[in-house]
């Protein structure tokens, strides 16, 4: 009654565990953990299994899932905790990370078996809730249904089981103030703002791993040369996709990052997300693509690949090993989407965080003076960035047999150049790249963007994205309202209306070298997809089928356990056979009341097992006769009197007949008595 | 006979207990009829070396039983009709002056006997009764600072009626202790009744009894019978059940040691009765009720409460672990 009961409260908690990971395999896992564990008790109860012995066998078994090639046994176990906190959040199903999950389950349920404190399964289901708490940052439980649930099971208990075990009533008082100071605390916490909670992943740094991975900037012109074929296809809003969003400007090129770690982990970006965003969800069908790229939209969120990494600052996805054609999966991201209204009188900021996106290592003297005189009159970020839009995209031609390169010198030759090949032509990277570097010249963070321009939906509801969509456009950031695309090479783009942007053009109208045409065509402005939140689709890979295997660990052992009593009742001659028979009444359960001498009980069920008779006899005369006796019938009876037994016991007790581990305790009570 | 005693009984001599047991209680059943168990009962008493107290109401057959018993052992046998005017000296002899020699002789009573029928003993006043239930423990009745010992077999069979009747003594606790079973006979069952009735029958009839055996049999077959082996499980199954009725609440006097080792001797001589040259627990069980219940003493409350002994007992043998062949 009592372990059930505690059994019972564990199983919510732990349950409840699960909402760590994602999906449901790990709430059914944390389940079996706790089945688990209270199966466990008879060893340690009846067959004198150390729970040490146990606790050993639970740290191999995590060894085994968890294990890597390289790593030692005791750096791969504490490890476990740290690459779970760093995981995505909710964390993939997948055996490493559900590791830490099944040991926390496995030993506190095992604690609160073996302990028979009726304190204990409260303690058990306080930490297993602490433990979710900390790992969901209180998002699992957000309005205490879970607590009081488990409050109630722990005081339905403390009611219920004290007194029928005791057999008698107990006084009302002590459980009762114990109900209501749990219920106080349960309600405060359910009122309480639940701001500020405790992060424990922010005590632990997310693995980064250092990745040589090539800006796909250079491809810009090699996806314009193979412009029909298809690279990829989109299903979801149009959005423009991102491959990759370059910071690092060294004077001679821009430089990915090279630092990743798992998507959704804690750590956040260095400059915040804007006020205003909007996130959206696109299912993604790799082509011809190719590299090591996720096309993804905005900052992602969510993928469904196991082991995409993401560079936090800049959002860029990047999978391990090459993309290969037909790998789809789902990616959810936000983008920031602030009114035009908005950053007319946006600010810029100026601090350390900001500090990589002005960069700019020797720029040379003309380019800082083209972006200066470029500006003046410009009076907000927003205006200048405007102006140097213009200013960049005025008189120079899209070109995709242009020269490469975003060097000074390709940009020099790319702005003021006159005959030379390039002059005044480039590709969008040429583009991108002066409007960046001019606008890090004024104090705008900038950054440059790889990625495909939205495409119209086809009829069956994919966007097909060709070699010719591929483009890179600039990014300025806000304060408040995050990064904002600029598109020098069209002036339309997805970033702040035209309309806004020839209203400021108007105004400044002194500064162009000459007047402004209009766009040809209203572009194609984006609307902000509903938030969506969709849930994360299932872990790929096979099922953890480690983890399954762990429950048929007692099993066997239980199973050796018993072959092995078997053996030593063999050797034992007749009076063996006997507790042999003893065994066999125990699991067919016709436990002889304790004053049934053999000879009584053989009698008892000679009706199906004639042959306990005569070994009753035996055993009786080998027991309690002067002299030894050896029968080697004894043996051969005790087993068909077991058979006799097994005939009449209904098929659940058969199934379980062979790792039943009673006769362990049967055995361990009469030995210690 | 020294060597011979040290060695344990074998399972020849086992077998020829067993037949003559079997003779012993078919002579007595003649007379008696439809209650062997308590034929056997009071055989074992007399192999045991213990007297036995045959308790119930008047018209039972107990007196039938004893005479039938004596008559089936052969050997000398005598009664004593217990009266409440009844001396000690009546039951033990006296010493008479005999004029033709003109000496003090010793002129021996009825306990002179193999077996002594002492009939409705709870009769007789308490000076009468102890004086019988010496002899009984002693073996040896003192005269004039002279000790004359009966001769051996000595069984004692004494009934009484219930307490509760009108115009008895009731027996002290210390000299019940001395009997080693007590046994009530009952009704018979109304097939033997039938029988008991039909006139004819030969039953009741004492001087049908044949005799099968002879005093001097029996006593060795008594001495052989005390080393069959008990093995050291049954010994403390024994004393479990002893110390279970010391500590029972309802009890006010639990079993004594010396109630225990009659339980011992009891079981050798039932277990060799059944053929075995070993003791079984269940021996034990089937024993524990006749050689101890009598010997416990219940407390005021369980008294009122309508307890008996053997009701405790009973308890107290379905609570103890009975020992079993296991492996250790």
């Amino acid at each position: 009654m009592r372990i059930a009961w505690g059994a019972s409260v564990l199983l919510v908690a732990s349950v409840h565990l699960g909402a760590g990971w994602q999906g449901v395999l790990p709430r059914l896992v944390f389940a079996g953990a706790v089945l688990v564990a209270f199966a466990c008790l008879p060893l340690v109860r009846w067959a004198k299994v150390s729970a040490l012995v146990l606790l050993g066998f639970a740290l191999v078994g995590a060894y085994a899932v968890a294990r890597t090639d390289e790593a030692a046994p005791a750096s791969v176990l504490l490890d476990l905790v740290p690459r779970l906190l760093t995981a995505a959040r909710p964390a993939p199903a997948t055996p490493t990370l559900l590791v830490p999950g099944v040991l926390l389950v496995f030993l506190v349920a095992l604690a609160v078996a073996v302990a028979r404190s009726s304190f204990a399964p409260a303690l058990g289901a306080a930490v297993l809730y602490t433990a979710t708490a900390l790992l969901t940052a209180g998002r699992a439980d957000p309005h205490g249904v879970v607590a009081l649930a488990l409050v109630l099971l722990v005081a339905l208990g403390w009611l219920v089981v004290d007194r029928i075990e005791a057999g008698r009533r107990l006084p009302l008082g002590r459980p009762a103030a114990v109900l209501g100071v749990l219920g106080a605390v349960t309600l405060s916490a359910t009122v309480l703002p639940s701001a500020g909670a405790f992060e424990p992943r922010e005590l632990v740094r997310p693995p980064v791993s250092d990745m040589a991975v090539t800006s796909p900037l250079p491809r810009l012109a090699f996806w314009a040369g193979i412009g029909d074929t298809e690279l990829l296809r989109v299903r979801g809003p149009e959005r423009p996709l991102r491959l990759v969003a370059l910071a690092d400007y060294t004077g001679a090129t821009w430089r990915a990052a090279s630092l990743y770690g798992p998507i959704g982990a804690v750590a956040d970006p260095d400059l915040p997300p804007g006020a205003r965003v909007s996130e959206s969800t696109i299912e993604v069908t790799v082509g011809a693509l190719g590299g090591t790229w996720l096309p993804a939209v905005g900052r992602p969120s969510a993928v469904s690949l196991d082991g995409a990494a993401v560079d936090t600052d800049s959002g860029s996805l990047v999978l391990p090993g090459e993309l290969t054609p037909g790998l789809r999966y789902d990616v959810t991201g936000s983008t920031d989407t602030p009114d035009d209204a908005d950053l007319l009188t946006a600010t810029v900021p100026t601090g350390p965080a900001a500090r990589r996106y002005v960069t700019l290592p020797g720029l040379p003297f003309s380019l800082a003076e083209y972006a200066r005189k470029a500006v003046a009159g410009a009076s907000t970020p927003y205006e200048k960035a405007v102006a140097l839009e213009q200013v960049v995209r005025l008189d120079r031609k899209p070109d995709v047999e242009a020269p490469v390169g975003s060097s000074y010198a390709r940009l020099e030759t790319f702005l003021f150049g006159t005959t030379e090949s390039g002059a005044n032509a480039g590709t969008a990277e040429q583009f991108a790249s002066a409007f960046a570097v001019l606008a890090r010249s004024v104090g705008l963070p900038t950054r440059v963007v790889v990625g495909f321009q939205p495409v119209p939906e086809g009829p069956d509801g994919v966007r097909v994205i060709r070699g010719s969509d591929a483009t890179a456009w600039p990014e300025v950031y806000f304060d408040r309202w995050g990064w904002v695309p600029f598109d020098p090479v069209s002036g339309t783009g997805s970033g702040p209306s035209p309309a806004s942007k020839r209203e400021v053009l108007d105004r400044l109208a002194s500064i162009p070298p000459s007047p402004t045409t209009p766009p040809s065509a209203p572009p194609p402005l984006a609307q902000p997809a509903a938030p969506v939140a969709l849930p994360p689709a299932p872990p790929a890979g096979g099922p953890p089928f480690v983890l399954l295997a762990v429950p048929l660990v007692p099993v066997l052992l239980l199973l050796a356990l018993r072959t092995g009593h078997r053996v030593r009742l063999r050797r034992a001659g007749v009076a063996g056979a006997w507790s042999y028979v003893l065994d066999s009444l125990l699991l067919a359960g016709r436990t002889p009341r304790r004053d049934r001498a053999a000879p009584d009980i053989a009698h008892d069920i000679a009706g199906f097992a004639p042959s306990a008779v005569p070994l009753a006899a035996m055993a009786d005369r080998s027991a309690f006769g002067p002299s030894a006796v050896v029968e080697p019938d004894a043996w051969r009876l005790a087993v068909e009197v077991r058979a006799g037994l097994r005939r009449v016991v209904p098929w659940y007790r058969r199934l379980f007949w062979s790792v039943d581990p009673r006769p362990l305790r049967r055995h361990h009570n009469r030995v210690t008595r | 006979m020294t060597t011979l005693e040290s060695t344990a009984i074998g399972e020849d001599e086992i077998a020829a207990f067993r037949a003559l047991h079997a003779r012993l209680g078919d002579a007595v059943e003649t007379a008696v009829r439809g209650k062997r168990e308590v034929v056997d009962l009071v055989l074992v008493s007399l192999f045991a070396g213990g007297h036995v107290l045959l308790e119930d109401v008047p018209g039972t057959g107990k007196t039938t039983l004893a005479r039938a018993v004596a008559g089936a052992l052969g050997g000398v046998s005598r009664r004593v009709q217990f009266t409440p005017d009844l001396l000690p000296s009546d039951v033990t002899g006296t010493s008479v002056f005999d004029p033709q020699s003109a000496e003090v002789r010793f002129r021996p009573g009825p306990v002179f006997a193999n077996v002594v029928l002492a009939d409705e003993i709870n009769r007789a006043a308490a000076k009468t009764q102890s004086a019988l239930l010496e002899v009984m423990e002693e073996h040896t009745v003192t005269v004039d600072g002279v000790g004359h010992v009966v001769p051996a077999p000595f069984l004692v069979v004494a009934t009484q009626n219930p307490i509760d009747l009108d115009g008895t003594y009731r027996l002290p606790e210390a000299q019940l202790d001395r009997f080693m079973i007590r046994v009530s006979i009952g009704y018979p069952d109304a097939e033997h009744e039938l029988d008991v009735l039909r006139p004819g029958s030969g039953a009741g009839r004492v001087a049908g009894v044949p005799t099968v055996s002879n005093p001097h049999e029996v006593a060795s077959f008594g001495e052989r019978l005390g080393t069959l082996h008990v093995a050291d499980p049954i010994l403390r199954y024994i004393g479990e059940l002893g110390t279970a009725t010391r500590e029972d609440s309802r009890l006010r006097l639990g079993a004594s040691t010396r109630g225990l080792r009659a339980l011992v001797r009891c079981v050798q001589v039932h277990a060799a009765a059944r053929g075995r040259h070993f003791v079984v627990p269940g021996d034990v069980q089937e024993l524990a009720v006749p050689v101890l219940a009598h010997r416990l003493v219940l407390t005021r409350e369980a008294l009122l409460a309508g307890t008996t002994t053997e009701e405790v007992l009973a308890e107290v043998l379905s609570s103890v672990a009975v020992p079993r062949p296991e492996a250790r």
